[in-house]
């Protein structure tokens, strides 16, 4: 049971905040802007590789690292919304979403550019974890599990208070419901867009950062990232920033769960195969609930 | 001098022009009501005014300020509101958050603009916490108004406000009509319910294939037999 | 660099083009034609690639097989193989939403790569499946390239002419109907999910040819030759460069691009070793932004489509 929670439940709560908070942006640029953002997992990867700038040329922590992170990526995408994406805005959602594909490879290739293909960690070394022994057994939680659990969920109540609070955050919400009606009221909607990639923008360095602090950057990993936050996506609803971060947590839980030897000591599914996990998912839900387990926009 | 002019618009939705000149005013203390048979190009007249539909031909001006083909999202800066039939409100918003977007762009507390919509509309007051998407097609009306009137518009477009709801909720809207129209606001409304909307209306105009046909009061295109016969089932 | 290996790396150049363009015409029947946005067209190489190579090698411990079939026999059962597995995938995906059905055959792909890359009983895992026969190789040392160059722009031909009869048939005329307006096209009684299938599967039959031909060129297949990046996303620039919907638009565009992907490979060979290996990724982020200046400034492509007669009759 101890084991159980130390080994499975806890790394697949930790991967699951990490999916929350890049399938949020991912479904907030959806109800926005009507098109999947294929780059969103390699923005990921950007706010994963300025932070580690941060910890190799300026001697922070990953932690302190984060704002900055966030800061050149929200920068970032902005400029790749106004360069690439604005003049495309009355193209079809499918022009938009090659387009996408074509920032997620430029991103990519700037990565490997400036940092090579072999990755790198934040901290050398070995982390012991910290140990709970109670009446339930001994359980052993990473300090930085913590961490990262704590940094999602605060930065999800931001976003909600923002989004519920705030007259950006609600016009955002009426632009995601009805666009039309939202230009009939006035409301700048290039403005409402700016302030959605810096939300999507912000929540992806964060996630990025924090899926580095638990393995290791890689120019790959965002890439990686972006069939499960989409699955997450449209698991939740798609344009529903809670189910998205529900689809997250479901699916991050479910991919370590799956990898448990918990069935007779062996695993339901080869570790190799787990990313298969959010795609069985997707294709389901795609085939037999396309607006998600609540009801999202179709 | 009237607040409202459309002078001779022709244009459509790319390809062949569903408004062929049509033309009206509407004066500051008014409620006009334009009427005519299904594809008269009476809703396309309408989002024309507001920039919706592209003019190839023709102007239309608030106040003497020329306002032809300028971009929706400008027109409230002018004191322009509309409401159109369908897909009038945010479902997903509260009432109160539907009211308060109609306040976005004035800087400063919509407290008061909001009271004075459920001073209007008090059945509002009492949903304002529940998601206009749950709300009866009556009720749905009343936020999409007031969201229309939050910013205490010169003039407001409706189109076809009492589509689809039950006898008693359009003597409802039509009595809110009037009573937004005494407050001040100008009411420029397009109806298929034509004998009630002409019972209220100052004037009327009658449109047929993008073009006006008859113009005149509103009792006196009641009075009229040839309208009757087209437009009134009489 | 003599002469002779001057047009010894033309031939190769134009033997990789030609390739490409197979591939790109396959893209071209499923996106340029009826709009499927297919984001896997790894998927389908990889599934023609490791079909041949399984079926023509001889016997080897290190992979599945081989059962020494000739290449031809192979190239055939590649097509067929990769028909076979767009089959259910169109059954399952075809009715979703263009997004969704990019995401779902990226994800296809992905788990494609996945498998070839652990399964190594049959595939060889990362050490790929190697010694695939070549055709011509009995020739002298040009003929041989010359002769299978003379194979690839045969099949192309071939290809080319059966994507330019369908798409001037009433078949290809109710594949743009659904592609420009899929309800009208429905509200016409045509049956569009079979229609939109079949341009998947046949699609997907040519990608799969376009596999083979690549593994039995460098006689070799492995993981990283059925990369997104190699084997997906330079379709698409191609055919978007070269116009979609227009089969030699298609063709034009792989030949255009695979020069510029073979041409600066050259360049970046002069540089020092150290920044030789980082130079391949300007080579990727230059080909991103191509695509996005294409995308602004030339959405048709070099050559755009005409269809060959108006698009408002649906029959």
């Amino acid at each position: 049971m101890a084991d159980f929670v130390s080994f499975y439940l806890m790394p697949g709560v930790v991967l699951g905040c990490i999916y929350a908070l890049g399938a949020v942006g991912l479904t907030l640029l959806f109800g926005i802007l009507r098109f999947a953002h294929f780059a969103h997992g390699d923005v990921m990867t950007v706010g994963a590789y300025v932070a580690f700038v941060g910890v190799v040329s300026f001697g922070l922590t990953a932690y302190q690292s984060i704002p900055l992170a966030i800061l050149v990526s929200v920068l970032l995408v902005m400029a790749i919304d106004r360069t690439f994406y604005r003049p495309l805005r009355r193209a079809s959602p499918i022009v938009l979403l090659i387009s996408g594909f074509g920032v997620a490879l430029m991103l990519r290739a700037a990565i490997l550019f400036f940092f090579g293909p072999d990755g790198g960690v934040y901290e050398q070394g070995i982390r012991r974890p910290m140990i709970f022994a109670t009446e339930w057994g001994r359980f052993r939680i990473q300090e930085r599990h913590l961490w990262i659990i704590g940094g999602a969920v605060a930065l999800a109540l931001t976003l909600h208070l923002f989004l519920t609070r705030t007259r950006l955050g609600k016009a955002m919400r009426a632009m995601s419901d009805n666009p039309d009606l939202a230009r009939i009221t006035g409301i700048p909607t290039e403005r409402v867009i700016l302030a959605t990639w810096a939300i999507g923008g912000a929540t992806a360095a964060t996630a990025g950062v924090f899926l580095a602090i638990d393995t290791q950057v890689n120019p790959m990993m965002g890439m990686n990232m972006l069939l499960p936050i989409f699955a997450a996506m449209i698991l939740g609803g798609v344009g529903r920033p809670w189910g998205a971060v529900f689809g997250g947590l479901v699916l991050g839980i479910a991919e370590e769960l799956v990898a448990a030897p918990i069935w007779g000591g062996q695993p339901l599914l080869s570790p190799a195969y787990k990313v298969g996990l959010s795609f069985a998912v997707m294709v389901l839900l795609l085939i037999f609930r396309p607006t998600g387990l609540f009801k999202g926009q179709s | 001098m009237s607040l409202l002019t459309v002078s001779e618009v022709f244009g459509g939705y790319g390809g062949a022009d569903i408004l062929q000149g049509a033309s009206l005013t509407v004066a500051s203390d008014e409620i006009v009501v334009i009427i005519g048979p299904n594809g008269a190009g009476k809703s396309t007249l309408m989002k024309a005014v507001f920039g919706l539909v592209r003019l190839r031909q023709g102007s239309v001006s608030l106040d003497g300020t020329t306002i032809t083909n300028l971009a929706p999202d400008r027109m409230a800066h002018h004191g322009l509101a509309y409401v159109p039939q369908e897909r009038n409100v945010f479902v997903s918003l509260s009432v109160e958050e539907n009211l308060e977007m109609g306040h976005f762009i004035r800087r400063g507390s919509p407290r008061a603009a909001i009271d004075r919509v459920y001073g209007l509309f008090p059945d509002l007051a009492a949903k304002r916490r529940q998601a206009a998407g749950s709300l009866s097609g009556g009720q749905r009306q009343m936020v999409a108004m007031g969201r229309a009137l939050m910013l205490d518009p010169r003039l407001i477009l409706l189109d076809e406000p009492t589509a689809g709801l039950s006898p008693k909720y359009m003597d409802v809207i039509f009595d809110k009509v009037r009573e937004i129209n005494r407050t001040g606001t100008a009411v420029l409304m397009v109806e298929q319910n034509a004998k009630q909307a002409l019972k209220i209306a100052h004037r009327g105009y009658v449109l047929q294939t993008g073009r006006n046909r008859v113009d005149d009061t509103g009792a006196a295109l009641l009075a009229n037999p040839d309208v009757a016969q087209m437009f009134l089932g009489a | 660099m003599t002469l002779d290996s001057l047009g010894l790396y033309l031939i190769s150049l134009l033997t990789m083009g030609g390739i490409y363009a197979v591939l790109a015409l396959g893209l071209n029947i499923q996106w340029g034609m009826t709009g499927l946005m297919n984001a896997g067209v790894a998927g389908f190489v990889a599934i023609g690639a490791y079909t041949t190579a399984i079926l023509t090698t001889a016997p080897s411990g290190m992979h599945l097989g081989g059962f020494g079939w000739p290449v031809w026999a192979g190239m055939l059962a590649a097509t067929l193989a990769s028909g076979l597995l767009a089959l259910p995938i169109a059954l399952i995906c075809i009715r979703l939403r263009s997004d969704y059905l990019a995401m779902a055959t990226l994800g296809i792909a992905e788990i494609l790569r996945l498998v070839v890359r652990n399964e190594e009983w049959a595939t060889g895992g990362p050490r790929g499946v190697a010694g695939l026969p070549k055709p011509f190789t009995d020739l002298a040392a040009p003929y041989d390239q010359l002769a299978y160059l003379g194979m690839v722009l045969a099949l192309i031909a071939l290809v080319y002419w059966l994507a330019e009869r369908a798409y001037r048939a009433p078949w290809g005329r109710v594949q743009r109907a659904i592609r420009e307006n899929e309800v009208a096209a429905a509200a016409a009684g045509k049956n569009v999910e079979a229609f939109r299938l079949q341009s998947f599967v046949l699609g997907a039959m040519v990608m799969g040819l376009g596999g083979s031909l690549l593994a039995h060129n460098i006689r070799f297949i492995g993981p990283e030759a059925v990369e997104p990046l190699i084997a997906t996303f330079l379709v698409w620039v191609m055919l978007i460069a070269g116009g979609s919907g227009n089969n030699r638009g298609a063709i034009l565009g792989a030949f255009a691009i695979w020069s510029l992907w073979a041409v600066t490979e050259i360049a970046t060979a002069q540089l020092p070793p150290e920044l030789g290996g980082r130079a391949a990724y300007v080579r990727v982020f230059l080909i991103g932004l191509a695509l996005q200046l294409i995308l602004l400034y030339r959405p048709q492509g070099l050559i755009g489509e005409k269809p060959p007669r108006p698009l408002s009759r649906i029959d």
